[in-house]
């Protein structure tokens, strides 16, 4: 009898994971599906929904499908056991069941009124994930990648407005969209829709800044595909990347802001020590991450890893891993420290990097981030339909619809008009509509909605979010073509194209000329930055650069000679490498294309002896007139060859 | 009577059963899962004192120590990971000075024995105890629990039965504890990769060539070697009885498991230096292909041995009923996740033919993934063995959908799965040096560690020797006594027996398998893996074979292989080779599931009876009529030569000019390509000439570029 039963656990078991298995695999399937969906637009050219797009209808059908065609079966968990023994609640529980012990885990706090409806629909409720997840193993590829992609040099470039736009601009974003919220939800207390006393002004906050990172893949893969101006691609871009971390960071700082007395009065010590914790986990994580990157350039550089691409990719790979887990370990923000260490890692790593460890580091970090965002965005359609808390509170969506369009307009208008104050390269006016219109919400406002559903304010926002989404990025995304259309903005820049053309004697004066006003456009720090950056950073860390003997000053002779590659002396030629990063996302689309004859690794050759002499003039920024981004580019890259010569 | 329970061999599983949600969370288990236990000591003590005002605080405490154990968890796999940095760094160097005695997974499981020590002897012993909860509610366990603790509600689930023994014996070490991973992360993450891999580098050709020996080594040999071990296991257990060192029960079932658990043998490192020192191709493809079938045979062996329950009172009695049921649930299992991996792979192979994905290479790579990957869930799901579900996926990706793939695909999903194998191996192998230490109960028992040395060599030798005379009477291209010695010698045990002992310690004879298991991997690794080179040069086995060389003209007694070619003499040779069944199958792969799965063979309107021809037409993709000539038709073989092109490419690169290098062997590839019907045969030269062959190697990858272009 006895062991009749324990076959049935046995059984019991094996049936958990057999569903843990089909939970897996419907996931599977929908991100099969959705990848021969979007192969089918892109093969017809279809631009209105993008692949993330994709994805959440996916999603939502088959959640629509598990919601409404499964026969809702009860969950065994029900009853509610009353322990008068416990006073507090461990995290391990060992329950003695007919003198068979088992062991529970801690999972979580339920909050009263979630008991009931709680036993909805069993396989609802296997199809949610834990929400740390997201956190712990969907969001880390997507931020590296994005980090290690980031257009080096246009983002130097434009680094400042990028700054701006994040740090200041998400504060904005994130105060304005709270007060607002904070308003409708004292019109909701008024109109009885509300309860007094459950939503404070920090879980409007804590909403507004949730609501701050924007996340616009499906405009940037238009823009990719369109190419449309690189500077405008590039403020888009780095201003959601950095807006990411600064939106988590400073959700967390809002989170553990908690006042002693009256949790509604202000408090300023609490406020000081929030903003305080703010810094400091974003100052460190920063330092994690880079300090790993640099570590990371630091053994690629003094070690001939380069012999075996395998190894050099494995190391890449679990370095950057290290800097999640480092700063996870230390208390900070993982994913924040993964950006920076992506940042460092693209800037000087990359450098040190054999060509084919170059390739396969790229692929990797593309693969893993394609699959990650798909399935978060499959997720997000599954949720709607699944998740067993949802507060639809027509009111407050709507005012959230408003704050948003209102906040990402005190964002973007005000501070760009500060900046063409100070920039010699203005942000026009087209530029700007097109940023305010690419404000899509996306995988890190929903992970951290998703994060916290406890109390019911945050189930609200929780839904507010999901919608939110859904809306941006289906209406926005699809809209992205027309809308460039419509403000005219150039698309179609090239950048290899550009480089292929070949240059004539006068680019040397142009280049001069660039130069200088490089210098006096871009901000004092920046230029120390640079200088710091070109004469330093990048000797030690890359093969690349004036080798650190002419650098450094007379006495530190010994260590600069140690440091310096023999590779530094004798070709500068291999400087600006780093360039390949940009071109390579451009190349591998070309290289699609050629595919189809035979004979691809020339190809690939031809690129590189193409991206190598263009080399020593990268380091110039240029500013000129906007409009003439292209024509720019090739002179720059005339530049680079004249010099050679 | 409990005791004895706990000791059955059915009753094992559960123990060690996972966490219910744990495929759905693949790593999560190794982010998350751990240590929640010891935070709570520390709490319960805390707030024990002060339970008045505490209901704020608990609150705080519970959080802040779900934050703790992240923090831990994270700690834990920061050391994992760094120890794999530092043996890559430290495989570099050996590389790079050419020092073979070490493989990189001997290194992982030193540096993991040093981290082992230091964790075990380093940190200090604090000990970490349960709050034991006796409610006696229900009669049946859930998977949810709320529980209702002064008016708060709290979730707990399910994580395992727990014997009543271990229930006190629960205070260790934390740090040990942490760094001790649900055995289940083997089975669900680590191994599929790996196994995926080998299934997706066989050499085709040569596996092929060999399909009749390397089956009958894996199945046979692997139930011969399993039936030995177990039976001379057996007589080890009865004298340990009669002297009395055995404090626990350990049946005939327990014997013959642990016989199908170290039958697995993985001869990574013998294999690792074989493809470096490019030793006979013949060789290396009996040794991978045995290797990486055994695994499948042993994985469903044991469980097959587990699911063996007799009828009757006398649990351990021989029933006959209950071995037929044994040896049925073997075949299911076996032929479904065969038949679950082949199906997966041919669906695959079709999606990539009849849509143009292969303009998207990413889209490509990620299909593939994923499908590859939706077989392992959908063998799991329905009750067969992913992992070998999972390596017969892999063989027919190589084999059919490999030829789809748009040339970066191609590049993309082999470096892939190739840096997945390399980081899930080390991993795996670091964890192995760890468990010796970490791992809190261990039973080492001199008399069945010493039994178990015997009776593996004796069971590879009554595997390797006998089965290679039968062979031998078979095949006309023999297997020299000095390839059957080094068989013999390389078998090594791995990764997948380490697997398979460690997702069953409960009882106390499972514990003394495991101890066993973990020390003979150790001493295979390291000496027999250590062993290989100057074994080689011992046994005078030739290595420096390039097997894309032309074979010098002198050399054609020897050749084999389906000649479809021009050249009938050659065929009708292999015609005489292989034996009837393989041949009828390499015609039917030929002329239909070629044509029907890839863009190459012949036309199917031409190997179709007439009255499909409608059916033929539709199926067949308009490349094929474009180009007959056997050119594309042989793209599957690049598989063999591509390993074994980013190997030499490693060595040529000292000149740190990668681009270059890596353009030479690229074009060399596209000339092996054209040089593809002659380098069919296999070349037999003298086995002493070795070492001349290395120095060699490098200039003579570029030969067949310069001869066709």
């Amino acid at each position: 009898m006895e062991r009749q039963s324990r076959i049935m656990s046995e059984k019991d078991e094996y049936q958990f994971q057999h569903q843990g298995a089909v939970e897996l695999l419907v996931f599977n399937f929908l991100l099969i599906l959705t990848i021969l969906t979007i192969w089918l637009f892109k093969n017809h050219r279809f631009r209105f929904l993008h692949e993330t797009g994709g994805a959440m209808v996916y999603g939502l059908i088959m959640g629509l499908i598990l919601r409404y065609a499964t026969a809702p079966t009860d969950i065994e968990s029900g009853t509610v056991y009353d322990c008068v023994k416990l006073t507090f609640s461990p995290s391990t529980l060992l329950v003695n069941i007919t003198d068979q012990v088992y062991e529970y885990k801690y999972k979580r706090e339920i909050s009263q009124h979630n008991i009931n409806p709680h036993q909805g629909n069993a396989i609802l409720e296997k199809m949610t994930f834990d929400p740390e997840i997201f956190f712990n193993v969907l969001l880390p590829p997507i931020i590296f990648h994005a980090g290690y992609s980031l257009k080096k040099r246009h983002f130097f470039q434009n680094l400042g407005s990028i700054l701006t736009y994040a740090f200041l601009g998400t504060a904005i974003s994130c105060i304005v969209i709270g007060l607002i919220m904070y308003g409708f939800v004292k019109a909701m207390i008024h109109a009885g829709q509300l309860k007094n006393g459950d939503f404070h002004f920090t879980d409007c906050l804590f909403f507004g800044s949730l609501m701050s990172a924007t996340d616009p893949v499906t405009v940037l893969a238009i823009f990719h595909e369109l190419h449309v101006d690189l500077d405008l691609y590039t403020l888009l871009f780095g201003e959601s990347v950095l807006n990411d971390a600064v939106a988590i960071v400073l959700t967390y700082s809002i989170s553990i802001y908690s006042p002693k007395e009256n949790p509604n009065a202000f408090d300023a010590a609490a406020f000081f020590q929030s903003v305080g914790n703010f810094l400091g986990i974003f100052a460190g994580s920063f330092a994690m991450g880079s300090a790993y990157a640099i570590i990371t350039a630091l053994l690629t550089k003094f070690t001939k890893l380069c012999e075996f691409p395998m190894l050099e990719t494995g190391l890449f790979f679990l370095l950057s891993w290290s800097a999640f887990l480092s700063a996870e370990a230390a208390g900070l923000t993982g994913i924040v420290a993964v950006l920076f260490c992506g940042v460092t890692q693209a800037h000087y790593t990359y450098n040190n990097l054999s060509s084919d460890s170059k390739i396969r580091t790229k692929q990797l970090f593309e693969f893993m981030n394609f699959l990650a965002e798909n399935v978060i965005f499959c997720y997000m359609g599954l949720a709607l339909f699944t998740f067993q808390n949802h507060i639809f509170n027509a009111f407050f969506i709507l005012g959230a619809f408003l704050a948003i369009f209102v906040a990402r307009a005190c964002n973007i208008y005000p501070l760009s008009f500060l900046l063409n104050l100070g920039r010699k390269q203005k942000i026009p006016w087209n530029f700007q509509h097109m940023m305010m219109f690419s404000g899509l919400r996306g995988a890190i406002a929903f992970a951290l909605a998703i994060r916290n559903t406890e109390s019911q304010p945050k189930q609200m926002m929780f839904t507010t979010t999901l919608l939110l989404v859904f809306f941006t990025v289906w209406v926005f995304g699809g809209g992205t073509t027309p809308m460039l259309t419509w403000l005219q903005i150039r698309v179609g820049v090239d950048l290899d194209e550009n480089l292929k053309e070949d240059p004539s004697s006068q680019h040397q004066e142009a280049n001069n000329l660039d130069k200088n006003t490089t210098k006096a456009e871009s901000a004092r720090l920046f230029r120390m930055w640079y200088g710091f950056d070109h004469k330093y950073l990048k000797p030690i860390l890359t093969h690349s650069g004036p080798p650190l003997t002419t650098t450094l000053p007379e006495w530190c002779g010994p260590i600069s000679r140690l440091l310096t590659s023999p590779q530094a002396y004798g070709e500068q030629l291999k400087d600006d490498d780093v360039e390949c990063i940009v071109n390579q996302d451009e190349l591998a689309i070309h290289y699609q294309e050629q595919a189809s004859s035979p004979c691809s690794p020339p190809a690939r050759l031809g690129l590189d002896q193409k991206a190598s002499p263009q080399t020593p003039g990268k380091e110039n920024i240029y500013e000129g007139d906007l409009g003439l981004g292209g024509y720019e580019l090739k002179l720059e890259q005339t530049s680079g060859q004249s010099q050679l010569n | 009577m409990e005791s004895g329970d706990a000791a059955r061999p059915g009753s094992g599983r559960a123990t060690g059963a996972p966490p219910p949600r744990l495929l759905l969370l693949p790593l999560l288990p190794l982010l998350l899962g751990r240590g929640l236990r010891v935070a709570a000591a520390a709490s319960a003590s805390s707030s024990g004192a002060a339970a008045e005002d505490s209901s704020a605080m608990e609150e705080l405490a519970t959080e802040k120590e779900a934050e703790e154990s992240h923090r831990q968890d994270s700690v834990s796999l920061l050391t994992f990971i760094l120890l794999l940095t530092l043996t890559i760094l430290t495989i570099w160097l050996f590389k790079h000075r050419r020092v073979r005695f070490l493989h990189e997974t001997g290194l992982a499981m030193i540096y993991g024995l040093i981290v082992g020590v230091i964790l075990r002897y380093g940190t200090p012993a604090t000990s970490g105890r349960d709050k034991s909860l006796s409610c006696t509610q229900e009669d049946r366990a859930f998977s949810t629990l709320l529980v209702n603790v002064s008016g708060k509600f709290f979730e707990y689930t399910l994580k395992g039965e727990i014997s009543p023994g271990k229930i006190n014996s629960v205070e260790q070490n934390d740090m040990l504890r942490k760094v001790t991973f649900d055995p289940e992360v083997f089975f669900n993450i680590l191994l599929p990769p790996i196994i995926f891999h080998a299934g997706y580098s066989l050499k085709k050709r040569h596996f092929f060539r060999n399909l009749g020996s390397i089956l009958a080594y894996a199945f046979l040999g692997t139930a011969v070697s399993c039936f030995i071990i177990g039976n001379l296991m057996y007589g080890v257990v009865k004298l340990m009885k009669i002297m009395g060192q055995l404090s626990d029960k350990f049946y005939y079932t327990d014997c013959l498991f642990f016989g199908a658990i170290i039958s697995a043998t993985d001869p990574v490192t013998v294999l690792a230096i074989f493809n470096e020192l490019h030793a006979d191709v013949d060789l290396y493809a009996l040794l991978f292909g045995e290797s990486v079938l055994n695994d499948a045979v042993a994985i469903v062996l044991s469980s097959s041995i587990v699911a063996y329950q007799p009828a009757g009172l006398n649990t351990h009695a021989f029933d006959a009923a209950a071995f037929f049921k044994s040896v049925g649930i073997f075949l299911g299992i076996f032929s479904g996740s065969f038949t679950m991996g082949a199906v997966t792979g041919v669906v695959t192979a079709l999606v990539t033919k009849f849509t143009k994905l292969h303009c998207f290479p990413l889209l490509e790579t990620a299909l593939f993934f994923l499908m590859s990957w939706s077989t392992f869930l959908l063998a799991e799901a329905c009750g067969f063995t992913g992992v070998v579900a999972v390596l017969f996926c892999g063989i027919t990706q190589a084999h059919y959908t490999y030829n789809n793939l748009s040339v970066e695909s191609r590049s993309r999903t082999k470096q892939l799965f190739e840096v997945l194998h390399f980081l899930a191996e080390n991993f795996i192998f670091s964890y192995m040096g760890l468990a010796l230490f970490t791992f809190q109960k261990h039973v080492f028992s001199p008399i069945f560690i010493i039994g178990a040395f015997v009776a593996i060599f004796l069971g590879r030798a009554a595997h390797i020797y006998p089965l290679s005379f039968f062979l031998n009477l078979g095949r006309r291209h023999k297997i020299g006594w000095n390839f059957q010695h080094m068989m013999m010698f390389s078998g090594l045990r791995g990764a997948m027996a380490f697997a398979l002992a460690i997702r069953d310690t409960a009882s106390y004879a499972r514990q003394m398998m495991f101890t066993t298991t973990l020390l003979i991997v150790f001493f295979t690794v390291w000496i027999i893996g250590g062993g290989t080179t100057p074994m080689l040069s011992w046994l005078n086995i030739r290595v420096g074979v390039d097997p894309d060389q032309d074979p010098p003209p002198n050399n054609d007694s020897f050749q084999v292989l389906q000649g479809d070619g021009p050249d009938s003499a050659r065929g009708n040779r292999t015609k005489q080779e292989s034996a009837w069944i393989f041949r009828l199958w390499y015609s039917f792969d030929h002329n239909y599931l070629k044509p029907i799965l890839t863009h190459s063979g012949p036309p199917l309107t031409t190997t179709l009876p007439a009255w499909c021809g409608l059916l033929a037409r539709c199926l067949t993709s308009p490349q094929v009529y474009d180009n007959q000539e056997p050119l594309r038709e042989e793209d599957s073989d690049f598989i063999l030569t591509e390993g074994d092109l980013t190997l030499t490419y490693g060595d040529s690169t000292v000149t740190a000019n990668g681009s270059s290098s890596s353009h030479t062997a690229s074009t060399s590839l596209e000339g092996s390509r054209r040089t593809k019907s002659s380098s069919e045969e296999v070349l037999e030269r003298d086995l002493g000439m070795g070492d001349q062959k290395v120095s060699s190697r490098g200039t003579r990858l570029v030969f067949p570029l310069e001869d066709n272009a």
